[in-house]
């Protein structure tokens, strides 16, 4: 058993390596072992609580963060490490919603165009400072620098200014819904303004001081080498029960051998395959949470695709569960939206309820009856005899959906044709309209950092840089900008519906799975989140032993 | 008088060389990763949903990406001259800084297998050479051709799965600290970097070796009743040092540039790695300076060789001289 079980990993390995050096090659499942169920995946957004302390944890990462300064570079790395050092005026808890925190209420005036934030007055940074507005104030205008990678999310705000001791007002040009959700991620971290300009620019660089008030403090970064964080005595909430954590990061084999081997405690696996390598170890336990991420088809503007009723066809004849299990060891599942479940951060039940009604056009596995009407929608267009020209790089995940992609278009009697790149031309594809030009389809992924639906149905705005199919329907744009300005939950969630629904049936994207989030861990540890909020949230400070003892 | 004159000219001659070398290098370089397919400021801008036209050419002016390849290059090379190398797109710290931190592990990697290589590969080219035409010979041969054609990754991964996984002998990932535990740490990256290196320097070893037992000397002192031993020691193995200590030289320069697998393989984060990941993310200041480094070392060692060949071989350093 071992040693089938070792001769899996070695594959893997060999063949991630291959990708690691610019080769073709992918990172793939084991074989041997049968894939997790893709539609039965039961996504939980928090582990079983943690009873007892723990000195250290070893925790892996995909990569050494570029930087610490998540103004300057954010990269999920930098915030697996620094959401538990920092922290944010709102906070996105493990369910997904979004909750004050360093700002203790937040207040909007009745026509949304002013928003009063009242500040907690017993924060300390870890220099032991107290937080001010005037932090506050410069923390934010630091982030909505034109410079600075949050500053989109500022594009509303006409001013922000100190009206009170512990108070800060921000004016909007037009009301904002999600302004509040981007206080909870990177636009939202309160920085210590005098130990960030002590730095200079070296802020966020390796041996530079945290500016942060959080449960942990930064104390080593060796480049090169490792992170470590330590739990902050004089914190000014709840004591972590893990006292520290030292982050060290490996990719593909090396990340699946550290695990295995308890060189590592855990990690959060940013491609399903590595967690499907460690699926059945027993000293590991493996936990799914809802997220934003989600695989998905998206068509240019340049062949059949720019027919809707294709488009259509070609959804109704996709085998989304094959591609999971195949291409994903089953741990991604058959979605019929663009957007993953972890979107949803308030009135959940009408979202899932939404969801369902969408199921009958994206099916996990097409039946007769879906792929009759398939045909009859491609009779319909007039059957285009061109090839349908699919983007893709050589990953597996990639490979794999888009050759199933290859075979629904022949079923349904259309011809398909594989264009791969190197992984580096990839992101091409959404950066730049010329790399897509002899494109029909990307075989693409897409996630949200704001957990809310809306904040991804802009991109079918006819205005959009990523509605490349040229999708314009007037009320649809009408009904973005409406949902964008209105803050009552329950209204924008039936807006945020009705806006998918359109989305969906246009079929501007094609939708094929949701990535949930893996949290791979130590079977004696438990505690920190299973879902996206990980990047936001400090789970390391629920971390910690299953029982005491 | 001249004889210092002499050296002072062929220093200057080779300090000349290696800067004309390095700035020719160096143009290639920054041509090459420019035109790299891929857009540096894809990477800069912070994630899909930020790949708008606006952000792109924001990222672009920030950077300067947005100038010609000579503009870009004359600037990069302006602050070369005045010693500063600048700043990584990618990491924004400074490149001497990242370069300092992983450099040491890189070359402590380099430098475990070569002694690896050099003292297992020349002692079985001896053994094959002296016990020639033997079964010793035909293992040795047979051993090293097997060993040759396996590549370092799989190489990497088999000894990982077996000492690490399996056994637990070795860890599986990091560099360690510390005198032992780094011996500890790097014991399979450098076996598994030594492997291929091994067979080439062997079989080097062996035809030099062959080759010198061939000659007319060796023949001419086996006859006069000289011991075998001596023979093989002053005679064949001093003749044929030459060969044997550049090709030693070669290998351990060109495994000054090609650790990056093995590196990805042991979740090492060595100059290697380091360089791969700016190509790939088009962090030019930090591929051009890894890069440049790679190139002074692969001429350091080569000249270093050139250096001692006359010391080895009476006959090349009369060869200098005339």
């Amino acid at each position: 058993m071992t040693t089938t079980r070792t001769a899996a990993v070695a594959w893997l390995a060999a063949l991630a390596l291959l990708t690691a050096t610019g080769c073709s090659g992918a990172d793939r499942p084991a074989g041997d072992r049968a894939p997790a169920d893709a539609a039965k995946l039961d996504l939980t957004a928090t582990t079983p609580a943690a009873e007892d302390a723990l000195a250290k944890a070893n925790w892996l990462l995909e990569d050494e963060p570029d930087s610490l300064d998540l103004d300057a570079q954010g990269t999920s790395a930098g915030r697996i490490v620094l959401t538990n050092v920092c922290e944010r005026l709102y906070q996105l808890q493990p369910d997904m919603s979004t909750k004050p925190h360093l700002a203790e209420k937040g207040q909007a005036s009745a026509d949304g165009k002013t928003l009063t934030l009242g500040l907690r007055d017993d924060v300390t940074f870890h220099d032991g400072s107290k937080m001010t507005a005037d932090d506050v104030l410069w923390s934010l205008k630091r982030h909505a620098d034109p410079d600075m990678e949050q500053a989109d999310e500022f594009e509303n705000v006409a001013a922000m200014e100190k009206t009170g001791e512990h108070e800060i007002t921000v004016r909007f040009k037009e009301p904002d819904a999600l302004f509040l959700k981007a206080l909870a991620g990177d636009a939202g971290i309160v920085w210590n303004k005098a130990r960030v300009r002590e730095s200079g620019k070296e802020f966020g660089t390796p041996g530079q001081p945290d500016a942060c008030s959080g449960p942990y403090e930064l104390t080593r970064w060796d480049s090169g080498d490792s992170i470590t964080i330590r739990a902050h005595d004089a914190y000014w909430g709840e004591q972590p029960l893990t006292r520290e954590v030292v982050f060290k990061w490996a990719t593909d084999s090396a990340l699946v051998n550290a695990l295995k081997t308890g060189a590592a405690d855990g990690a959060y696996a940013e491609s399903p395959n590595t967690a499907a390598a460690l699926r059945g170890d027993k000293g590991l336990s493996q936990y799914y949470g809802p997220s934003t991420a989600s695989l998905v088809l998206i068509p240019t503007a340049r062949g059949g695709m720019q027919d809707d009723r294709i488009r259509h066809a070609l959804s109704l004849a996709l085998d989304r569960k094959g591609i999971a299990e195949s291409g994903f060891g089953g741990l991604v599942q058959p979605w019929a939206s663009p957007v993953g479940s972890g979107a949803w951060g308030y009135e959940k039940d009408t979202f899932a309820a939404a969801q369902k009604k969408l199921a009958a056009g994206a099916p996990a596995s097409p039946d007769a009856d879906d792929l009759a009407e398939a045909k009859r929608l491609v009779k319909e267009s007039g059957a285009p005899t061109e090839p349908v020209v699919i983007g893709t790089d050589a990953s597996q995940g990639r490979t794999v959906t888009a050759n199933a992609v290859r075979a629904a278009l022949q079923r349904i009697g259309l011809k398909g044709e594989i264009k791969t790149v190197p992984t580096a031309q990839f992101e091409e594809f959404y950066s730049d309209e010329q790399a897509r030009g002899d494109i029909d389809l990307l075989v693409g992924d897409w996630y949200i950092s704001k957990a809310d639906p809306v904040g991804f149905y802009d991109n079918g705005l006819s205005t959009s840089p990523n509605n490349w199919v040229g999708f314009k329907d007037a009320a649809y744009d009408r009904l973005v900008k409406k949902a964008l300005g209105t803050l009552d939950d329950t209204e924008r969630a039936g807006l945020a519906t009705d806006i998918q629904q359109r989305f969906v049936e246009a079929a501007v994207w094609i939708p094929v799975a949701q990535v949930p989030t893996i949290l791979v861990l130590d079977s004696e540890l438990t505690g920190p989140t299973s879902s996206q909020a990980y990047l936001y949230y400090p789970w390391a400070a629920g971390l910690g032993k299953k029982k005491a003892g | 008088m001249t004889t210092v004159h002499a050296i002072a000219g062929r220093i200057s001659r080779r300090v000349a060389g290696l800067l004309a070398t390095l700035f020719a290098a160096s143009f290639v370089i920054f041509a090459a990763v420019y035109a790299a397919p891929g857009d540096p400021a894809v990477f800069l801008a912070g994630g899909r949903d930020k790949l708008t036209p606006e952000r792109l050419a924001q990222v672009r002016a920030q950077y300067h990406l947005d100038e010609p390849l000579v503009v870009q290059y004359g600037r990069w090379l302006w602050d070369c001259v005045h010693f500063d190398l600048g700043r990584s797109f990618k990491y924004s710290d400074q490149v001497a800084d990242l370069i300092t931190a992983r450099l040491p592990t890189t070359l402590q990697l380099v430098a475990y297998a070569s002694v690896l290589f050099v003292v297992l590969g020349v002692g079985a080219g001896i053994l094959a050479a002296v016990k020639r035409s033997t079964w010793v010979d035909s293992a040795v041969v047979g051993g090293t051709t097997l060993a040759a054609s396996v590549p370092s990754f799989v190489a990497a991964i088999a000894l990982v799965s077996l000492f690490g996984v399996q056994l637990g002998w070795f860890p599986v990932t990091g560099a360690g600290d510390g005198a032992m535990d780094t011996l500890h740490h790097l014991t399979l990256p450098a076996c598994s970097l030594a492997l291929g290196a091994l067979a080439v320097i062997s079989r080097v070893t062996r035809q030099a070796m062959a080759d010198a037992a061939a000659s007319d000397h060796v023949e001419a002192a086996r006859a006069s009743g000289v011991p075998e031993r001596d023979i093989v020691r002053r005679h064949v193995l001093r003749n044929a040092l030459g060969p044997i200590v550049t090709m030693c030289g070669l290998v351990m320069a060109g495994m000054l540039a090609g650790t990056v697998v093995v590196e990805t393989a042991f979740g090492i984060s060595g100059i290697g790695s380091l360089l791969v990941g700016a190509i790939n993310t088009h962090d030019f200041p930090v591929a051009q300076a890894v890069l440049l480094l790679m190139v002074t070392g692969y001429i350091v060692v080569t000249t270093l060789v050139d250096l001692v060949h006359p010391l080895l071989d009476p006959r090349v350093k009369e060869a200098t001289a005339r």
